[in-house]
Order: structure tokens, then sequence, then C-alpha cells
């Protein structure tokens, strides 16, 4: 069986930039994964070359669900199952959740605006759904209108980015019980974050490390609790890679 | 039809008499002496309306009027068809009348072009809105504004005359056949006492072989607040010169706008708002498209006197380019010479927005989706400024339509 998303020899570049090299993940039906690296690891360009943002050169495979979306336009690849919840949510001026829901129903069929509506209730959307998409939203109304999205869409595989940022300690608990609640057999998700505070209200089959564009370490949930005592640069020096320049710089002063 | 010389002039306004056959004379000595104005000028920059004035003519009578479209209730109503005003109807305390049987046809005005001059020398009709003192009109006023000859060129004047303390709404709906060459050049006066509201709407839905150069001018008084709405739809050349004076302590002016060019449109705005007294508020909000060959202008400025202390004054516009043939101009500009003052004025000219396309895309709606929506909103946030709601999903429609046809 195919795995939820299945990513191989995966090359990012953006103009001079070589971002990402030759990443390998494999995030199976039913799991939720988490990817964890400091700034500049290259984990949003990981988000962003999967769901197809134009200006990135990608190479390699990644596959959802078994279908290889490198090279589908943006909208074939949410078509077969892939959902980006954003770090910094797009602004959409004049566009109110209800017309955008109105839309993805009229796109994809009338189950999203049916699955839109049962959400809306749970996930109290009430404050912004007749506003313009994430114009003036509080940073948890932005998750909640990404969350109600990413339900509605019902994807097979949801990537979260920086799941956790600007969010105060009730909103993170509050969008990590729905990222829980939303775990199913036909659904692999991918939580995307720089610390581990997250992971306090998740179940977590997987953790991975990424440091300057690639995987270093993957292993279970102890492998976040080490990150914490250990930071970044502890996991550096044990696996005896070089500090970047900036830090040897610093470390100079 | 008769040629726009001395002949027709004397002609058409033979039954003037007092200050407006004075008003009619001046315009005939200034438009005989004034040249058609180019872009050298400074107030007509960016267009070339190519307009001959030996291609039209005034009709004898008023062609046969089209069946009105706008949905009501309104409270009064005038039909004015190629300059004539052909039907007129009051209610609701509001007195709706042809201009040419009324007394009142507006102060002399000083002519700044030849098109004004025209106006002025050929305009013998129009439409007189009355609204007495405290009056409050609760349905708006339909003025439906028509050319329906071909290669007719007309002149009519709208007078919008508002006592201290009443409130009316008045809707224009300016059209004419597509394929039919025309030539309109209205004004509009709109006179508001003190504590008085006047909005006026205009939905300029002009055929595309009509050229258009509109001349307004409102004077607010103490506590008086002046609207214009306008939605550019038509028109082979449309021209909307905007003068305001806000003349009165605590007048405000709320100007709205919401336009549409493709093909070889040129929509052609040029809005100037003077504050001449103390606590004067304006707010200036526009937005356009332009798609195809076509063009629009918007010049705007800011004049505060320094009798305009406490003043408070925004201009907004922004333009969707939506083809690499077509081009817009946005020129905000202030003048101030108060100090104490509140003034802000943006302005924007650009595609649409890739980071938009790629998040409502990442959702699922293809391009065209994803751009048709992200155009809705561009302009739901002028449409939500029209003062009379009910008009929203007409205009939004018609918009739509238009961006329809371009990305047929």
């Amino acid at each position: 069986m195919s795995a939820a998303l299945r990513v191989a020899g995966l090359d990012v570049r953006l103009g001079e930039l070589h971002i990402i090299r030759n990443l390998d993940l494999e995030v199976p039906f039913g799991e939720l994964h988490v990817m964890m690296g400091p700034n500049g690891s290259g984990k949003s360009t990981l988000c962003h070359a999967l769901m197809g943002r134009p200006g990135y050169l990608v190479s390699g495979v990644a596959e959802v669900g078994g279908v290889d979306v490198l090279g589908l336009e943006v909208d074939r690849r949410a078509a077969a199952g892939l959902f980006e919840v954003f770090q910094y949510p797009v602004e959409i001026p004049g566009v109110t959740l209800r017309d955008l829901i109105a839309e993805m129903a009229e796109a994809g069929g009338e189950a999203i605006g049916h699955r839109a509506v049962e959400v809306a209730a749970r996930l109290d959307t009430s404050s912004f759904w007749d506003r313009p998409v994430n114009v003036g939203l509080s940073g948890g109304e932005k998750k909640r209108s990404e969350m109600t999205q990413l339900l509605a869409l019902a994807p097979r595989m949801a990537i979260l980015d920086e799941l956790d940022s600007g969010l105060d300690v009730d909103a993170v608990r509050e969008v990590a019980e729905a990222v829980q609640h939303m775990r199913g057999p036909d659904l692999g998700v991918l939580v995307i974050t720089h610390y581990t505070r997250v992971l306090r209200y998740l179940e977590v089959d997987r953790v991975h490390v990424m440091l300057d564009g690639r995987i270093v370490q993957s292993g279970d949930r102890s492998l976040a609790d080490r990150l914490d005592t250990e930071g970044y640069d502890g996991l550096r020096t044990s696996l005896g890679m070089s500090h970047p320049e900036g830090d040897s710089f610093l470390t100079g002063l | 039809m008769l040629p726009i010389d001395q002949t027709t002039h004397e002609r058409v306004t033979a039954a003037l008499s007092g200050r407006a056959a004075e008003r009619a004379r001046a315009g005939w000595v200034a438009f005989r002496e004034l040249e058609m104005p180019s872009e050298r000028l400074e107030q007509w920059r960016y267009v070339h309306p190519g307009i001959d004035l030996g291609a039209f003519g005034l009709p004898d009578r008023a062609g046969r009027p089209h069946p009105a479209v706008l949905g009501g209730p309104w409270s009064a109503s005038a039909v004015n068809v190629d300059g004539r005003t052909v039907a007129a109807q009051d209610g609701d305390g509001v007195e709706v009348a042809a201009l040419a049987t009324q007394s009142d046809q507006g102060p002399t005005v000083a002519i700044a072009d030849r098109f004004e001059a025209m106006h002025e020398a050929f305009s013998s009709d129009g439409v007189l809105v009355t609204v007495p003192r405290g009056a409050a009109v609760a349905d708006p006023v339909l003025i439906d504004l028509q050319a329906v000859t071909p290669d007719s060129a007309s002149a009519p004047r709208i007078r919008i005359v508002a006592a201290a303390s009443s409130q009316v709404a008045v809707v224009v709906h300016e059209r004419s056949p597509d394929g039919m060459p025309a030539l309109v050049v209205p004004r509009f006066e709109i006179e508001v006492d003190n504590g008085a509201r006047v909005h006026l709407i205009v939905i300029q839905q002009w055929g595309d072989e009509t050229a258009a150069v509109a001349r307004h001018h409102y004077v607010a008084g103490r506590d008086a607040t002046v609207g214009l709405a306008e939605a550019g739809l038509g028109g082979r050349f449309s021209r909307l010169h905007l003068s305001v004076d806000l003349i009165g302590d605590g007048s405000s002016a709320d100007i709205v706008g919401a336009y549409f060019g493709d093909h070889s449109q040129t929509l052609d705005y040029r809005y100037f708002l003077r504050h001449a007294a103390r606590g004067t508020t304006s707010e200036m909000f526009l937005k356009g498209a332009v798609a195809g060959q076509s063009r629009s202008v918007f010049s705007g400025l800011i004049r505060i006197e320094r009798e305009g202390q406490k003043t408070s004054a925004h201009q907004t516009n922004r333009n969707l380019v939506l083809s690499d043939g077509a081009d817009a101009h946005s020129v905000p500009n202030l003048e101030i010479l108060a100090d104490d003052v509140r003034c802000g004025h943006g302005s924007a000219v650009g595609p649409l927005d890739e980071e938009q396309r790629y998040y409502l895309m990442s959702r699922g709606l293809d391009r065209m989706r994803a751009d048709r929506l992200q155009v809705k909103g561009f302009f739901e946030e002028a449409l939500v400024r029209f003062p009379v709601l009910r008009f929203e999903p007409v205009l939004r429609a018609a918009l739509m339509a238009k961006y329809a046809g371009v990305t047929a």
C-alpha cells in the first residue's frame, strides 16, 4: 500500500540557494510525524516545494497517496489530497471564509461545504466566518480558519507548518487537540515545529530532525526530548556536523 | 440632426431667459475660443479622447427611451433621452422636474475646457431634483439618462438642490446601445445646504461607441454631506471630472468608485476635493481594473485651504492591471495650506497577487477560479461602501461579467 507521503531524493533550489538536499521521508497513512529544526533549516521550504509554490526549482519524487505531485499545478496537488496549513496564512481582502468555502465546494464537490459547516460549529468559527480570509484575525483565529479549510477538504496528507507559531498556550493546546481529533487511518500528518511544546498534546509516531536541508536523524518521541535538553547545537556536535559559519563567528566574539 | 455650430446654439437656447440665457451665451463664447483639449494640458494628461465634433449633431427631438432596467422602489424619477427630459415624476416630498421648465438652472460657472463650454452652449434641458427643508426621502430617486440616437451629441444637466437638514439618494443610470456612436457631455450640480445629506450613485453603462465627458461640481454647507459612488463600466471614452467644495464647517465628502475597463476603453477620473472650512472630512476610495488594451486614469487632488483646520482627508486608489496591453495611471496629490490636519493617501497599480493565487490554489481552486475570487474580493472593498446596498449584487454581477469576458 502506498504511503500518505513519500518523498525520495528531493532537491530544492531557490535561485543560487541550494536549500534542500537529497531528502527522503515517508509518512504512512494513519501516522503523525513531526519535523523539527532550527530557523533556516529548510522546513518551510519543504512545505512550499511540496505544495508547489512558484519560484522553486524542485527535483526528485514526492508522492501523495501514490500520486506523484511534482510537476502538477498547485490545485492538482490539493486534489491529490495534499493540504498545507500555512505558517503565515495569506490575507484575501474582500473574500470571506464563507465565500472561500463556497468556492471550494463548487470546485471540489458539495461534501466540502457540508463538512465545513460541521467543522465550523465544532471549532467556533463564528467570529471570522463572515470576515475576509485571514484579514485582521488573531493567531488563534487564523489557525482555526486553516483547520476549518483542512477538515472541509478532507485531505490524505496534511502538512502543518509551524503549527504553534504566534499562539498562546491555550491556543496551542486547542489547535493540537484539533489535530489529534482529525487523525484517522486515511490521513497522514506532518507537523512542522521549532519547539517541543506542541508535542505535549500530540501522539507522535516519529520525529525527524532537519538541519541544513537534510534530515539528519529520525526516531521516536524520545528524540524530541533529547533535543529539549541538548538543543540543535548539541545534536550537531554529537553527529559530528560542523556548526554554521554564523555561529562560529559569534562564538569567536 | 443639427450641426454643432452657432445657429444650433442659438436655436436650442432660444427659450432660455435671465441667468440661464447668460450662461448659455458665455458658454458659446468660450466654446468658440477654446481649442479641443490635448494631452499637453495637465488636466488631460494620459488620455486621447479622439472626439471629432464634426461627426456629431444635436437631434431634433428625443429618440424613444429604452425601458428601465434597474429595479425600484423609487421615491421619484425622471427619464432623459438625448439630452431632453421626457418624463418626470415627483414623490415622497421630493420634486423632480424637467430643467427646461424651471427657473433655477444654476449659477454661472467657471469654464475650464471646451467640453464644459460645449455643455453650457448646447444644454437646453435636464433634470432638477429639489428636496425641501427637513425632508428625509426614504427610497432613492432614479434618473434614467439615455442616448439612443446614432451620432447624437447631447448635454443634459442634472441639478440636485437639497435644503437644510434634508436627505436624499439619487441614482443616475447612464446608458446607450453598444455599436452606436454618441457623444454625451453632461453636467451634474449638487448643492447641499446646512445639515443636509445627498448621495449620488452613478451607474455608468454607456455603450461601447459612446464618448462621455462628464463634469460634476458639488458644494456642501455647514455639517452637510455629499457623496458620489460611481460604477464605471461602459463607454469608449468616459471621463468624470469632479470638483467638490466643502465650504461649510463640519461638512464632508464621501467618494467611492469601482471601474473596469476592457477592449480599448478609456476611463478617466479627475477628482478634486477642496476643504475650505473648519473640521471638514473627506474620504475617497476607488478601485479599478484594466484589461485588454484599456486604460484608466485616476488623478486625485485634496486641497486644504488655510481655513481648513481640523480637516481629515484620505484618498485611496488601487488598480489591477490584468493584461500586458492595459495600463492604469494613478496620481494622488495633496496640497495643504493649513497646519492642523490629518491627511493620507495610498495608490497602487499592479497585477493580481501571486501569494493570494498560490494560497487559493492550495485550497483546490484552479487558477481561473482563484483569480476570479481575488478579483471579486478586490472590488468587494469598494462595493460595500456604495450607499444604496440593494445595487451591490447588480454591480458585482456587472463587474464580474466584464471579468468573465476578459478571461473567456
